[in-house]
């Protein structure tokens, strides 16, 4: 008895620490035969003292490997473009795409800790850009108002989405869906089918752009990283984040915590839409023009930056700075990809591709927890 | 009984971080019912999941028919006679009866299945077994007890040589437990083999030739049931003196006040018009089979399910319940019987565990304090002995009992009155029990009233000062512990029936 | 297990509309209901070109229902149909157009197509056990990114009509007297006749929906369920081939990048059609009446002033409502 119980307590160590690195590399006492066990160990001892190291420990190995990754496709980059990617130019375009895809990739890395998901993202986020860019083109509301529509639009449908997952338990995917199709439907009619231009920098009501970037500075970047920085702490910190990642891993024992789950759950789907809101923004900072019925593909942009960063789809199990690194990696490719190039459908084959791996890597790595 | 069919040898198996099977042996003869008994987690269900190929075994040896095998899933085991009447009920349950005992070897017209065949041969069985049930009837429209039935209609149309009954009276009522041993009977006089999985110690009496008793994933021993009395079976399945001692009196002081009045209450199928009363200090044991309907008194109670008609009186002032908040704002705790389901969040730390209930008194403002929290869990930690090497420890990386004592530490810390244990040893090893029951009497002393709900009537017998037996969703008894049988208590738990 | 034992004998306490075959007699209600509303509000709409056009719509999306309803009674989903469609047909067309092939093989390439992205999809959600709605995400962007490759991003005309290899598009619409005879419903019903057979009378059709019901029964029981698992995804895909064909017969040009939302369309009529979210229950003629609620809107709000964009909007919202009263439904049931 005595025996067993050290027994566990030293595997619990073991699954534990390697659950923080989201690696799960439980090793399997009994299913594998020992022979095999040992064998494993072996193999992995390498990657084992690597992940011991106390800097690796408090980075996490995950986000190390992105980090690596990042660097090795910039390093192929430029050496695919004989050094033409090199160049400040493409790295500023890199990250006016970062920025939007980052709101909304920290956006729906809250819903996916809840277990849930939502892509309809994408068009909602245009449907921000549209409604708002609309009334200030056409109705002509000042700068800031126009600013506030877009978060406001935004929220509507975090609200709308989060309502209906966490008070009717309709599947996430499914109002994912609605809202999707809803969103284009609306920003179609409220622009009467029309594409809407955004001020250029220099126009009236051009501030916003500096959003983006002032002067050489990257204020976007910086806007990007305090609010992942909050995010952060939303979600390590506080309460809500306390509750949405627990109710994300067993919802019922937090129901009958005596919490309230619904108005949680919810909450997530709001942060979410907020940040979509936000993401419209810094859209049409970087690119001016939107065009209704479109946004779709940003979809699995924004989930593949957050799942990559070691969010597990199965819910509970969230890393902010692990998504922000995810969505740099999205967006060099996006860029790398045109600099090569191809076209934006090839981005949209290996994106696909590679939200299939991360996924099914953290289907394993559960499995194998199990 | 006829020759050997089945020999289990030293059978080995191992999960990680629980030796589940510790070399055993169990051995099968044509024509004989052979009770396969132990304590809830001796090893008998998962025995049964590596004889049939469910889980593959670390070591030992399977000899059936006079050679040596090994199933590789349900199907290979079935295809050689080997079928197995699971304890948790694999329906489908949106097909129909026929559909379901036939599920997987379909009677076949070209690519047509033969649905008309199907019925017919369904119900031919159903009239071998003597019972009425319409193959065409969609499962789900079934009672557990015609659910049952159904299944083991599904084994023996299998040809089956061994079948395997996994617990199958727990849901069944008296007059259903009756029909099933005529049925076993009739299997036994046709050469089968039959291994009987129960808990209770009148239906191996009654039906089975030998008992083979497990204990913690060992084999004890087997017994030739004739020969052998009901005490000799008890000490094999525990080995220890604690199940042997009773409680004899009624702990709570005379005067305790109540604390909870439940009237009339009615929750859906599962609780019809139950009433009762709980003390301070008191540890009021819910005795009854399975499907009476007590965890759902007790989730009803607690606002998880809702409430059809029911007045809850707390401290005499009634309130009102309609989900978990409300409960928990009224003091009470409720520790579920599937811990894992529904009792901690597995994933999360042992200090997040602990404050899940009562996070905004660790919390300034929007912010959790950390430290705080830490604190409190530490503090849980030491007072109720939970083994963790430290608070950051992933609960799901603790044991059974040791799950057990986070989630009472949940409720003390939410300061809640009145607890709802639900099967709280279920699944924990027996050293750890006897300290969740230590700490459940430490709590009654200081003035906590306990609900307890437990199948095992020596937990029932040695921790409740009164008992109240319910049966298909009604209460149907109340005893004071120094009144209360073994004989009494199940006579009142299958009263409903006669 | 035990709050789901209902105690009810068959035959006995059921409503009229139960008899009449439930939700399915609903929906058929609501589908003359709505014909007769459009009707009423314009004359235009009482005109045989708008029954060809309901028509015209209603093919793809019929198909495309009809085979996504499979993974829907396993509690799955495909997503990747719509975008599915169009590669299919972008490639399928290519070959033809610009590579010279023949017709036939031109569409027998598309079919194959969906049948190969079938497999995919079924191989990711049954083997490697990723949720389904992400997993045909993926391939929905995939096929989408695949079609605009291979085409070089241009819109694909098949031939036309009077064209040489045109044939195709009489399969769905002949012309007599220079009136167009809409003969694709006949294929149709056809086709809903060997699906209901399928589904009901069948081990492809009894597993599936076994599989929805309790996945881990119906492995005890010795099916092979990963295969009947994958098999449902490959109906799908093979269907989605098939509603390439009549897209591409009915339209005259298609877009590389457009087919997102055509799935909602299909999943939405299913689901009108009781098909269950949550897997198990489903049948093929509730599906076809729910797709006609679904086309109905589609070319009936224009008539009534409502821009496509509305149709969007409200398929969107009806889509939510369907699943709304599925989860009544089950909510009911379960009490």
């Amino acid at each position: 008895m005595c025996l067993k119980k050290t027994n566990t307590v030293k595997e619990g160590k073991a699954n534990r620490y390697m659950k923080k690195r989201g690696m799960g590399e439980a090793k399997q006492v009994g299913t594998v035969n020992r022979n095999n066990a040992s064998k494993q160990k072996m193999g992995g001892r390498k990657v084992e003292s690597i992940k011991q190291n106390p800097f690796v420990k408090k980075v996490g190995f995950n986000r190390i490997i992105l980090c690596i990754v990042l660097i090795l496709m910039y390093g192929l980059f430029c050496a695919l473009t004989s050094g033409a990617f090199a160049g400040m130019t493409r790295i500023m375009s890199a990250l006016n795409y970062a920025y939007f895809l980052g709101f909304l990739s920290l956006g729906v890395t809250f819903v996916i800790a809840t277990g849930g998901i939502d892509f309809s993202i994408g068009p909602v986020m245009f449907c921000c850009a549209l409604i708002a860019g609309f009334s200030l083109v056409t109705y002509g509301v000042p700068m800031p108002a126009a600013v506030i529509i877009s978060i406001v639009v935004g929220l509507v449908f975090g609200i709308f989405n989060g309502y209906l997952v966490a008070y009717w338990n309709v599947p996430s995917f499914i109002t994912s869906m609605a809202s999707m199709n809803i969103a284009k439907g609306v920003a179609s009619v409220f622009t009467r089918t029309q594409s809407v231009s955004w001020p250029q920098a220099n126009a009236e009501g051009g501030w916003y752009r500096q959003l983006v970037k002032m002067g050489d500075i990257p204020t976007g970047l910086i806007i990007l990283l305090i609010v992942a920085v909050i995010c952060a702490i939303l979600l390590n910190k506080t309460k809500m984040g306390r509750y949405i990642l627990s109710l994300g891993s067993n919802k019922e024992a937090v129901r009958l915590s005596g919490v309230n789950v619904k108005k949680w759950e919810m909450s997530a789907y709001v942060i979410c839409g907020l940040l979509v809101g936000i993401a419209a923004i810094f859209y049409v900072a970087a690119y001016t023009t939107v065009q209704p019925g479109y946004g779709d593909t940003y979809n699995n942009e924004a989930i593949a930056g957050c799942v990559m960063g070691g969010t597990s789809m199965a819910g509970g199990l969230a890393s902010i700075s692990g998504t922000i690194i995810g969505v740099f990696i999205i967006a060099l490719l996006q860029e790398g990809i045109l600099a090569l190039g191809f076209t934006k459908d090839v981005q949209l084959i290996i994106t696909g591709i590679i939200v299939i791996v991360a996924v099914f890597a953290d289907v394993v790595a559960r499995r194998r927890k199990n | 009984m006829g020759e050997v069919i089945l020999t289990m040898k030293g059978i080995d198996k191992s999960f990680p971080g629980v030796h589940a099977l510790d070399h055993v042996d169990l051995e099968e003869r044509k024509g004989e019912v052979h009770a396969l008994m132990g304590e809830n987690g001796a090893g008998k269900s998962t025995l049964m999941k590596v004889l049939t190929g469910i889980y593959k075994k670390d070591s030992g040896t399977i000899t059936y028919e006079g050679k040596e095998v090994e199933f590789h899933n349900t199907r290979e085991a079935q295809d050689a006679g080997v079928v197995i009447v699971h304890q948790e009920l694999n329906m489908l349950g949106h097909l129909t009866v026929a559909q379901n005992i036939f599920i997987g070897r379909e009677f076949k017209k070209g690519i047509r299945i033969d649905d008309k065949k199907m019925n017919e041969e369904a119900r031919k069985l159903f009239d071998r077994m003597n019972i009425d049930i319409d193959p065409r009837e969609t499962m789900s429209n079934l009672t557990v007890g015609k659910q049952q039935m159904c299944e083991i209609a599904k084994a023996i149309s299998h040809d089956a040589k061994v079948i395997i009954f996994d617990e199958p009276s727990a849901a069944l009522t008296e007059a259903e437990i009756a029909e099933l041993f005529k049925i076993i009977r009739d299997l036994r006089e046709q050469g089968l083999g039959i291994i009987y999985i129960s808990h209770r110690m009148d239906e191996i009496k009654v039906i089975t030739d030998r008992v083979t008793v497990m204990r913690d994933g060992t084999y004890v021993g087997t017994l030739v049931t004739e020969d052998s009395t009901k005490d000799d079976i008890i000490n094999m399945m525990v080995g220890r003196v604690i199940y042997e001692d009773p409680k004899t009196e009624n702990m709570t002081p005379k005067d305790a006040p109540v604390v909870l009045k439940v009237e009339h209450l009615n929750a859906g199928k599962m609780v019809q018009d139950v009433s009762f009363e709980l003390h301070k200090g008191e540890i009021l044991g819910f005795s009854g089979l399975m499907g009476a309907g007590r965890t759902e008194t007790a989730r009803a109670l607690f606002g998880a399910d809702p409430i059809d008609s029911g007045d809850i009186y707390i401290n005499g002032k009634k309130v009102t319940i309609k989900s978990p908040q409300d409960a928990v704002r009224n003091g009470i705790g409720y520790l579920s019987e599937d811990r894992k389901r529904f009792g901690i969040v597995v994933q999360k730390t042992v200090a997040e565990n602990t404050t899940m209930a009562t996070l905004d008194a660790y919390a300034n403002g929007p912010f959790i304090n950390k430290k705080k929290e830490k604190e409190v869990a530490e503090k849980y930690v030491e007072s109720l002995a939970t083994k963790t090497p430290s608070v950051d420890q992933l609960v799901v990386n603790l044991s059974g009992g040791n799950q057990q004592k986070v989630v009472i530490a949940k409720w003390l810390t939410r300061n809640s009155d009145i607890l709802i244990f639900d099967e709280p040893t279920r699944g924990i090893d027996v050293g750890a029990k006897n300290e969740i029951y230590k700490l459940m009497n430490q709590l009654a002393a200081e003035g906590k009233a306990i609900i307890m709900i437990s199948s095992e009537m020596t937990e029932i017998l040695r921790m409740s000062d009164r008992i109240i037996v319910m049966c298909e969703g009604k209460k149907t008894g109340e005893l004071d512990i120094s009144e209360a049988t073994q004989e009494n208590i199940m006579n009142m738990a299958t009263r409903e029936i006669n | 297990m035990a709050n789901k034992t209902v105690t009810k004998t068959a035959g006995t306490n059921k409503s009229f509309i139960d008899r009449m075959g439930g939700q399915k007699f609903i929906v058929l209600l609501i589908v003359i209901a709505l014909f007769i509303f459009f009707c009423a509000m314009s004359p235009g709409f009482r005109k045989y070109t708008t029954v060809v056009s309901i028509l015209d719509y209603s093919y793809y999306i019929t198909l495309m229902a009809i085979g996504v309803a499979f993974p829907l009674m396993t509690a799955g989903v495909d997503l990747s149909i719509g975008t599915g469609l169009v590669c299919y047909s972008l490639i399928g067309g290519y070959l033809i157009v610009h590579q010279g092939w023949p017709t036939g093989a031109g569409m027998v390439v598309s079919i194959l197509l969906g049948v190969l992205f079938g497999i995919l999809n079924g191989c990711l959600v049954a083997i490697m056990e990723l949720p389904p709605f992400l997993a045909t995400l993926c391939t929905c962007m995939i096929t989408r990114g695949v079609g605009s490759v291979v085409v070089g991003g241009f819109g694909i005309p098949w031939p036309t009509a009077a064209a040489p290899g045109g044939w195709f598009r009489s399969i769905f619409k002949i012309q007599v007297n220079g009136m167009n005879i809409p003969i694709g419903f006949l294929w149709i019903i056809l086709i809903v006749i060997i699906m209901t057979f399928v589904l009901n009378h069948t081990k492809m059709g009894r597993y599936t929906l076994a599989i929805g019901s309790n996945k881990e029964a119906t492995r005890l029981s010795g099916v092979n369920v990963r295969f009947y698992h994958i098999m449902a995804y490959v109906i799908c895909g093979f269907f989605a081939g098939l509603a390439s064909i009549s897209y591409s017969a009915i339209f005259a040009t298609v877009q590389p990048g457009s087919g997102a939302g055509f799935e909602l369309e299909a999943i939405g009529g299913a689901i009108i059609g009781g098909v269950s979210m949550t897997g198990g229950v489903g049948s093929i003629t509730g599906t076809l009446a729910g797709v006609f609620v679904i086309c109905l809107l589609k070319t009936g709000l224009p008539f009534i002033g409502l821009t496509a964009n509305w149709q969007q909007i409200i398929t969107g919202l009806v889509l939510i409502v369907a699943v709304l009263f599925d989860i009544l439904k089950r909510k009911k049931e379960g009490k």
